[in-house]
């Protein structure tokens, strides 16, 4: 069993500089919705000690003293990057796994060894001429050890993007070589512990027997050591998460109320959420759907879905229930009596997994979402209220979003016709 | 990208969205119309112009520089990256600091026998730029065609 990591490298910013090729070799970060804070760096700016996560306010007199560059994150256009990127290695192996905006896991189980390196490097050269986007690629026995793979891939030249941990003696130097904290599953709050019983790179950890870690920091965490010592253990773990949640219900009664619809779609929404919540899951598809009466030939028909496919994967009852709306009015026309609605959220992963970098997106806005959730999970334990508040929701029309503040943001190159570049 | 439809005014940012809709046609359905087995072989100017939907990109003509190749300003350029330039293909070049439409020579326009990259505007007023290796320069993408609206209501 072998796993091929494809990790874009430092993604939003080197999505920026596909259509801006002037910050090449410069300082450069993008910033947060609303620009609050940084999400991501080029090399450069890491090297200037900017952390993830360091609000804008910070660094403002680096951008006003010429020696940074900052950009307003355009989610637009890395989704579209994105999209294309995933194509291009959807085309090449049997299977891809895409693990998040960034990130895809690669099936090349069926792929004979000695034509791999080979594949791997021609995937580098194409990604980065066809859309312009440096990659790494890390492959190895367990997707864990790939990941560390592909940070190797990353960090040295020499590798030219791509890194195999292939033997013994490579799988040892690299986990000497890797902080414990650096390794994919070691949570923030696991890695300090491990530090404070001497346990500093992964090398250290897997010393330690199983038994051990599993009584002290779990079973995720003894999945982890397993991962590192070469032997699969997360697969399991991903593969009891549910591939799609759906909630709808059959009306006693036809509507063609947008009205009507918009609060029974939040509702449904509200609790795809709640589930979601409940099981440490996030989903990055909403679909809302809706039926007319097919017994019902004297009228009109339709049976319309709509399906947003959103930035990041998400639980928050916010998020989900403004796709589904959204969707909702995507698709809703007036004129059918609608017999039946309902959400399905799809591409479903553990909310842990929903990568650092993304999800901490905008901490404050992030638990302001999380706060939210529970005030209405605890108000609908208490058996009532529960319409009242999608009710509430449901008036603001699905607009929850505040005006974004966005001053620096770059044009949609990719999804506008207005915006495409200019050629001189 | 291809099967993403553009839904104004209801999505937010980055969000992409695919929609489905049967029509009543699936539950009155007696016989099926004859004419659905050629409803999908209507010209497609996307797949016909896009042969490449993973790297090709679309930009807007600025400014006089291939007026005599008959590109003109506000003309629409389909540029697709995977193509590496050869002899005489027109080019998106990124050259100090901005994106310019030029042709790829490998040969001096002037006729020495120097090796090297020329890019040749196609305008009397301007001339041929010799770019070498370390010049902050990159031949960005090959344009594959030029859509020029005629119509000009």
């Amino acid at each position: 069993m072998r796993y091929a990591l494809v990790d874009c490298n430092n993604f939003f910013v080197s999505c920026e500089r596909v259509f801006q090729p002037a910050l090449e070799n410069k300082a450069v970060v993008v910033l947060s919705n609303n620009d609050g804070c940084v999400v991501a760096r080029s090399n450069e700016s890491k090297a200037m000690g900017i952390k993830m996560g360091t609000p804008f306010f910070q660094i403002r007199h680096l951008v006003d003293a010429g020696r940074l560059v900052a950009c307003s994150s355009n989610y637009a256009l890395y989704g579209d990057l994105s999209a294309r990127v995933m194509s291009i290695l959807s085309e090449a192996v049997p299977k891809i796994e895409i693990y998040s905006i960034d990130e895809a896991f690669l099936q090349i189980d069926g792929i004979p060894e000695e034509r791999l390196p080979q594949l791997c490097r021609d995937l580098v050269r194409r990604i980065r001429q066809w859309v312009g986007i440096p990659v790494s690629i890390g492959v190895a026995p367990t997707k864990t050890l790939a990941k560390i793979a592909s940070h190797f891939a990353k960090r040295y030249k020499g590798y030219k993007g791509v890194c195999f941990i292939d033997n013994e003696q490579r799988r040892l130097k690299a986990l000497s070589l890797t902080p414990i904290g650096d390794v994919w599953g070691v949570g923030r709050r696991i890695a300090p512990r491990l530090e404070s019983v001497s346990v500093h790179t992964a090398l250290d950890f897997v010393a330690r027997p199983q038994e051990w870690v599993r009584g002290n920091f779990g079973l995720s965490c003894a999945r982890t050591w397993a991962e590192l010592c070469g032997i699969p253990a997360v697969d399991e773990e991903t593969g009891d998460a549910r591939k799609s949640i759906c909630t709808s219900r059959s009306f006693a009664d036809m509507t063609d109320s947008l009205q009507d619809l918009q609060q029974r779609v939040a509702a449904f929404a509200s609790e795809c959420s709640r589930k979601l919540r409940e099981e440490g899951t996030a989903a990055s598809e909403i679909t809302t759907f809706l039926y007319t009466n097919r017994f019902r030939e004297d009228l009109d028909q339709y049976f319309p879905s709509a399906t947003i496919r959103l930035p990041m994967a998400t639980s928050s009852v916010r998020e989900v229930v403004g796709a589904a709306l959204r969707g909702l009015r995507a698709v809703y026309r007036p004129g059918f009596q609608y017999k039946k609605a309902g959400v399905i959220v799809s591409r479903i992963i553990p909310a842990d997994s929903v990568q650092a970098s993304l999800f901490d997106v905008d901490y404050s806005q992030r638990t302001k979402n999380d706060r939210l959730s529970d005030v209405i999970d605890k108000v609908n334990s208490l058996g009532y209220g529960r319409t009242d508040l999608v009710h509430l929701a449901v008036q603001d029309g699905g607009h929850y979003s505040e005006v974004l503040r966005r001053e620096h943001c770059s044009r949609l190159y990719t999804t506008s016709l207005d915006d495409i570049i200019d050629v001189h | 990208m291809a099967d993403t439809i553009e839904i104004e005014g209801i999505l937010e940012e980055g969000e992409q969205a695919f929609m489905a809709a049967m029509a009543a046609e699936s539950i009155h359905a007696g016989f099926p119309s004859p004419a659905q087995d050629y409803m999908n072989r209507c010209i497609d100017l996307n797949r016909e112009l896009v042969r490449h939907p993973a790297s090709t990109f679309y930009g807007r003509v600025v400014g006089d520089s291939m007026i005599e190749a008959g590109v003109e300003e506000g003309d629409i350029l389909v540029i697709d990256k995977s193509i590496t330039p050869s002899e005489g293909d027109m080019a998106v070049c990124f050259l100090d600091g901005e994106f310019a439409l030029k042709r790829v020579s490998f040969s001096d326009p002037a006729g020495s026998s120097e090796k090297g990259l020329w890019l040749l505007p196609a305008n009397p007023k301007y001339s041929p730029i010799r770019v070498s290796e370390e010049e902050n320069f990159t031949v960005w993408g090959v344009v594959t065609y030029v859509i020029k609206k005629t119509w000009r209501r």
